[in-house]
């Protein structure tokens, strides 16, 4: 029916370039990681086989990365879905109210915010001296804390401005999810007495189980290439109290220059995300055919 | 019935307050930028500044504007060049049967996720040997392939939703593929391809890693020029503040543009 060459002629562009910036980075990168390539040493980069890889996973900073990066991860998707579930039941309750769709979109700007203005508008708010988060504490009386420059609460500050930034994401999607309920569910349930927390548990949650899969995954590959916010807010400081994966790769690829042991830690990234997406694809693709 | 319209009233008030609330950090950035140098280090702060006041951003856009301007061609040119491509490929996609199609959808959704640090340093490497590093072409042509993934998987999800008769029809009047896919899939989808568009107009307006190491004088972007806002032994707080909110300007705005669509763009069209 259709030639080869008219398909070829609509996907192939589309298929080339992807073949040509996807799978050319991710060979060259495996390769890169197993070379000792350092721009800075005018020594010839030698095969080095995994020899970059095990020193990774004994270097202790990138154990810290690891760490933090799951600690950043699993503590902004926990309390993005807690605190995005219940606004998501407010909006729910006055969806059918005029403006409520204006309130709702000015709502979840924070998320369309640039996050290279995220991480410096924090750095500001929560400056020790001059920051407005401070001021505010001393005016209800609370003790001022030192945020991003205190190694207790540095990556709490970071978790806090992500789950600021990405909490309306949840909100949105579970919105979505709870608007899709059908009606009568909830009716029945009211008639057979149920309470406003059984109804949450016996309907909503399962309805909202797929919504849930989905976020949780894009919040997840999101995490775990977490970089902008750090960057500008603490630099992975003080000392490694906020460093990431993609700080460390960052750092050693393009701070030391030392491209063979950042492109292993950029390789092992890619290998944790494409690991946990396609287990939670799986799992997705199963949940849909029964 | 009373008591459910008050019930009502009162979440309506609640929402009001959140919205707030998770606006105050926008709207405080946004505050600031009317300041001047002495309103910075006052405390308590100055809550509300002279709106008339305009020298940060007239300072800004006097210092910047050649990175602002580096900003908008880079994102206007990658997002067009990257719609050119996306577009009959996802028609192909959506349209044409062959083996091994859905394995090729897969994969050109895995992609997707490829962590932007990962690909940095060939990236990198590759652009100073053919001398595109720090230039405009180097930098659309790598932004196009960043956002491919994702156009061409959203793009298939609005094309997967148009009536099959209508083309076929269009086939029957003697259209060929290309006439099909532009005169009639393209006008039809037009409202889903908008908010593509949107999207990835918005990651290579928001992208920084990429150009942190990719740029360096002649095609720096802007939110590059922002990040030497933060770590200044005196950071310039006032024009930070106008530098962010000129930078907040396009996100802003598209944001209304799409509000309806937003759900599916961030999530691919996995939820709808």
């Amino acid at each position: 029916m259709v030639s080869r060459t008219t398909k070829l002629l609509f996907i192939g562009p589309g298929v080339a370039y992807l073949a040509i910036i996807g799978l050319f980075p991710f060979f060259y990168s495996l390769y890169l990681s197993t070379t000792s390539l350092n721009l800075t040493r005018p020594r010839r980069s030698q095969f080095v086989g995994i020899d970059n890889y095990v020193q990774l996973v004994t270097d202790p900073l990138f154990q810290k990365a690891i760490l933090n990066t799951a600690i950043l991860a699993m503590g902004s998707i926990a309390l993005e879905i807690v605190i995005g579930f219940l606004i998501a039941k407010i909006f729910y309750e006055i969806a059918h109210l005029r403006t409520v769709d204006w309130l709702r979109t000015l709502f979840i700007l924070p998320m369309m915010v640039t996050p290279v203005i995220t991480g410096l508008m924090f750095t500001y708010i929560l400056n020790p001296t001059l920051g407005v988060a401070n001021v505010l504490l001393r005016m209800v009386g609370l003790p001022e804390s030192g945020w991003f420059g205190s190694v207790d609460v540095a990556l709490l500050s970071v978790i806090m401005v992500n789950v600021w930034q990405w909490t309306p994401f949840l909100m949105l999607i579970m919105l979505a999810g709870l608007m899709a309920v059908p009606r009568e569910l909830y009716e029945a349930s009211a008639l057979d007495g149920a309470h406003w927390y059984q109804q949450s548990w016996h309907i909503e949650l399962p309805a909202l189980r797929d919504v849930l899969l989905v976020g949780a995954i894009i919040r997840l590959i999101d995490n775990l290439r977490f970089f902008d916010v750090v960057y500008i807010a603490t630099r992975g400081g003080p000392g490694d109290a906020t460093e990431v994966i993609s700080m460390f790769a960052y750092r050693q690829s393009f701070q030391f220059f030392n491209m063979g042991y950042g492109s292993a830690a950029a390789v092992l990234i890619l290998f944790i995300t494409l690991f946990v997406t396609t287990l939670a694809m799986r799992y997705l693709r199963r949940v849909e055919h029964g | 019935m009373a008591s459910a319209r008050r019930t009502r009233f009162l979440l309506y008030i609640a929402a009001l307050v959140l919205t707030l609330v998770n606006l105050a950090p926008i709207i405080w950035i946004a505050l600031t930028a009317f300041k001047n140098r002495a309103q910075i280090y006052q405390i308590p702060p100055v809550w509300i500044p002279d709106f008339a006041y305009l020298d940060n951003f007239i300072t800004v856009i006097q210092g910047y504007w050649p990175f602002l301007l580096n900003s908008v061609v880079i994102t206007l040119c990658s997002t067009a060049l990257c719609l050119l491509i996306a577009i009959p490929c996802a028609f192909g996609l959506t349209l044409f049967t062959f083996k091994g199609r859905e394995d090729l959808k897969m994969w050109v959704l895995s992609n997707r996720m490829m962590p932007p640090i990962a690909a940095a340093v060939p990236l990198y490497l590759a652009m100073r040997g053919v001398g595109l590093l720090d230039t405009w072409t180097g930098m659309v042509l790598i932004y196009t392939g960043f956002n491919l993934p994702f156009a061409i998987w959203m793009a298939m999800s609005f094309f997967r939703g148009a009536p099959v008769e209508v083309l076929e029809a269009a086939r029957i009047d003697g259209c060929n593929w290309l006439q099909v896919l532009v005169k009639v899939m393209v006008p039809m989808a037009a409202g889903g391809l908008m908010t593509v568009a949107v999207f990835v107009f918005l990651f290579a307006w928001n992208e920084l890693l990429i150009a942190l190491f990719l740029t360096n004088r002649n095609a720096r972007t802007f939110p590059v020029i922002l990040t030497s806002f933060s770590g200044q032994a005196q950071t310039v707080w006032e024009q930070m503040a106008a530098a962010s909110i000129i930078q907040l300007v396009p996100p802003v705005i598209l944001t209304f543009f799409v509000q309806r669509h937003i759900v599916a763009g961030m999530t691919m069209g996995a939820v709808k």
